[in-house]
């Protein structure tokens, strides 16, 4: 048994008995430090706000411009006033959580990791945590923040790294009475394979997001900011979150505005990528980028209307598709324009993402709009807005179609 | 032939591949890499519509040199036909694996003895630098045969290496899609008594097949001195779940063929050449992947299109003066580099956005499509598939 395996051990215990004095607290007095929480977070001026901001670009390699605009969109909604609206809206008096919730970090957005360590808290829930390899920052941020807020809610986070491959290491995590889990389809297996049956499984897999443009966009005007406010969608966190749009659908019956989306978007990713430089890249991401753009490239010699808007280097692509049909997309800001003929094709297009769908970005159906969405909901995905608003989703967006705090709930 | 132009190209690169002595001839591989591009330029319109988009013509690369000839993507060869002949010229076309829904890459030859002479030359010399002319070895392959895999340039290339190479005793463990492990091993052990070195070809996969299988563990042999091992196949830095050297360990294990007699090839359906380890043919220098001298690699900077200095890591590209009848020119989407000493090294495609986001590229959420020109690993991934991807590291 490794030693960092025994000391993992010692930690968890440590937390379950601070948890037991968690839950001699009142719910509202821990609710109320993690509000507080949230509002030092939101506020740009706060101390770990500024910390954060300093922080994240090293770590993650995203531009310390994305990060500070990414956080300032994300964290807006994220107040203390729109937590307690969530716990209102979805927990009882007396609702408890599991006497120990681990939660497994993934990627390098704070966003989601902020609320997969709040919400058990809330509930009076002690929480391990192992941060993602690309975010060391936000986790401890939160509990140093938490440590200047209330010294005894403090000892109820602790915040652990070690390699996923370490099975000892993650042996001790899975077996806490409840897991939160963020991670791939095939990550989400292998921890699903792993964790007693006993245990509260809380599963984030990867999704994805998409936008629509309908036709009641005819004004250049209009499609020019339409394309301005997309760019932004795509450009916030380097189009890995899973708010990014990775595809734009164009009604396009009559031929020439998905030509004109696509040369507008191509021009304010340009300017997108003055304002919010693109973070680090990896070879193989850019290889893939570039290999991407050579494929569209030649199938437009072969003769298919295609147009490939693409700066300099790779740091952002427009290409505008033939059709609907889907195609790989190599993130890192690398777009696909699809014109489709109807408002049937569009949602044809969409079927097959219905599984990991999670925002589309909807412009331009007019009164047709809210039934568009209803149906996109009904069909999986759990957000609907304007372009320009993706990435800025509410507290209480939730995910996946589920309630937040609910299955963080013990059975009583 | 029809085309002098073309019969005359296939003359000269056939006489270079008969050449027992392999210089690097830069003024000829010149020559003729900017005559095969005037050639294909004229006579593969896909290819000279995309050439004219970059501002390349014939006129304009002679002046330029052979490294601007513009280089065709692999993922192309899914999505089009890229031939210089008529269709009903066609005499054979290989296709990279796939599922039955994905589109699969494809390389239509209007000859088969170039591709052939090519491959031999090349397999010869990384693989069997030891056999005298017209000496024989027993082979026996981890793959089907060509007849039962008419479609897959892996299966044709072992069947050539078999014909031409292999001993009485030689030919294939895989039949109907499953390998003949215990078989195998008794026909092994056979080689053993009778002190008759083996070389044991095959996917990375289909060695994982083998090394798992009871039947072949409970036979575990050190077979005579002199044999060898070849594999290739997309292993994307692990192959099931060992990485290459515990699979090379473990063939040492279970065959006794030491890792320095074990050759990883790297070659794509899309490519008349392949690249072999160094280690069988200049045993004394570091192990790297060499290129005959008709084929040039390349490693690009995917950021500026530039050319790498050794030790720096891009995009492999490779130009392939074998691929005489669609295109030599070639991008691929494997990351390698360049080793000082001369030769390359394929370092396959590491994940890069995954890590960091919670979003996910449209291919790997809508199953197993392959991904950026890559048929290879996941219909390897469930079992030992003889057909060849777009680049297998």
């Amino acid at each position: 048994m490794s030693s960092l395996r025994v000391e993992l051990e010692q930690r968890a215990q440590r937390l379950r008995a601070a948890g037991t004095r968690l839950q001699s607290r009142s719910a509202s007095e821990v609710l109320a430090v993690l509000c507080d929480l949230l509002d030092a977070w939101s506020d740009p001026a706060s101390v770990w706000r500024t910390r954060l901001e300093r922080e994240l670009p090293g770590a993650t390699g995203f531009s310390p411009e994305v990060v500070r605009e990414g956080l300032s969109r994300g964290l807006a909604a994220f107040t203390g006033d729109r937590l307690r609206e969530l716990v209102a809206r979805e927990l009882r008096p007396g609702d408890l959580g599991f006497p120990l919730t681990s939660v497994l970090l993934a990627g390098s957005i704070p966003m989601p990791s902020l609320l997969s360590l709040v919400l058990p808290l809330v509930l009076r829930s002690p929480v391990l945590a192992k941060t993602a390899s690309r975010d060391p920052v936000s986790p401890h941020v939160f509990a140093e923040t938490i440590g200047e807020l209330d010294a005894e809610l403090r000892r109820c986070i602790d915040v652990v790294s070690f390699p996923g491959e370490d099975a000892d290491c993650s042996r001790v995590l899975l077996s806490s009475d409840c897991v939160v889990a963020t991670g791939s389809d095939e990550t989400m297996s292998e921890i699903e394979r792993r964790v007693p049956a006993h245990t509260r499984l809380i599963r984030h897999g990867h999704a994805m997001s998409v936008a629509a443009l309908g036709p009641e966009t005819d004004a250049d005007k209009d499609l020019s900011d339409a394309a301005v406010r997309l760019a932004l969608d795509i450009s916030l966190w380097d189009q890995l979150g899973c708010l990014s749009p990775l595809a734009v659908f164009v009604e396009d019956a009559a031929g020439g505005r998905s030509e004109q989306l696509a040369a507008s978007l191509a021009d304010a990713l340009a300017h997108a990528q003055e304002r919010l430089p693109r973070g680090e890249i990896a070879p193989a991401s850019a290889a893939a980028i570039a290999h991407e753009r050579d494929e569209a490239r030649m199938r437009a010699a072969a003769g298919q209307r295609i147009v490939v808007h693409a700066s300099a280097d790779t740091s952002w692509t427009a290409v505008l598709e033939p059709d609907a049909q889907w195609r790989p997309v190599p993130l890192h800001r690398f777009v696909r324009i699809h014109p489709v003929d109807s408002r049937e094709a569009l949602l044809e297009a969409l079927a097959p993402l219905h599984r990991h769908l999670a925002c589309v970005g909807l412009e331009g159906f007019a009164e047709a709009g809210p039934e568009i969405a209803r149906t996109l909901c009904e069909r999986g995905a759990s957000r609907v807005c304007r372009f320009g608003e993706m990435q800025s989703p509410p507290l209480g967006w939730e995910r996946g179609n589920s309630p937040l705090c609910r299955p963080l709930v013990q059975p009583a | 032939m029809s085309h002098p132009e073309r019969a005359e190209l296939d003359a000269r690169i056939a006489t270079w591949m008969r050449e027992s002595d392999w210089c690097e001839d830069e003024e000829r591989f010149e020559e003729l890499a900017l005559a095969l591009f005037a050639y294909q330029f004229e006579n593969c319109p896909p290819y000279a519509r995309f050439c004219r988009a970059r501002d390349a013509t014939p006129a304009k690369v002679r002046l330029a040199g052979w490294r601007d000839i513009p280089r065709v993507p692999t993922g192309a060869f899914k999505e089009m036909a890229l031939r210089c002949f008529p269709e009903a010229r066609t005499v054979k076309t290989f296709r990279t694996s796939g599922t039955s829904t994905a589109k699969r890459g494809e390389l239509h030859l209007d000859r088969l003895d170039l591709y052939e002479a090519s491959l031999l030359a090349t397999i010869r010399r990384f693989l069997f630098p030891d056999l005298d002319q017209g000496e024989r070895m027993l082979v026996r392959v981890l793959a089907p045969s060509p007849a039962e895999a008419p479609d897959s340039s892996l299966s044709h290339m072992f069947g050539c290496t078999v014909d031409q190479l292999g001993a009485a005793g030689s030919g294939y463990d895989m039949a109907a899609g499953k390998l003949m492990a215990r078989a195998l091993m008794e026909r092994l052990a056979e080689a053993q008594r009778a002190d008759r070195p083996v070389a044991l070809c095959g996917t990375a996969f289909a060695f994982v097949h083998l090394l798992e299988s009871g039947g072949a563990r409970a036979h575990a042999c050190a077979l005579p001195a002199g044999s060898r091992v070849m594999e290739t196949g997309g292993f994307k830095g692990r192959a099931g779940e060992r990485t290459r050297d515990e699979l090379y360990a473990a063939i040492e294990q279970m065959l006794g063929i030491p890792p320095d007699r074990i050759v990883n090839q790297y070659g794509m359906t899309e490519l008349g050449s392949q690249f072999y380890d160094s280690n069988l043919q200049t045993p004394d220098g570091p192990r790297r992947k060499l290129e005959p001298p008709w084929a040039r690699v390349r490693i690009i900077d995917p950021e500026s299109g530039r050319d790498l200095a050794p030790g720096e890591i891009g995009m492999i590209a490779i130009h392939d003066l074998a691929n005489v009848g669609s295109v030599a020119a070639i991008q691929t989407a494997d990351l390698g580099r360049l080793c000082a000493e001369g030769g390359f090294e394929a370092l396959g495609r590491e994940p890069g956005a995954e890590a960091r986001g919670c979003s996910v590229a449209v291919d790997a959420m809508l199953g197993p499509a392959p991904a950026r020109g890559s048929g290879s690993a996941p219909a390897r991934r469930s079992g030992p598939a003889p057909a060849r991807g777009s680049g297998s590291a």
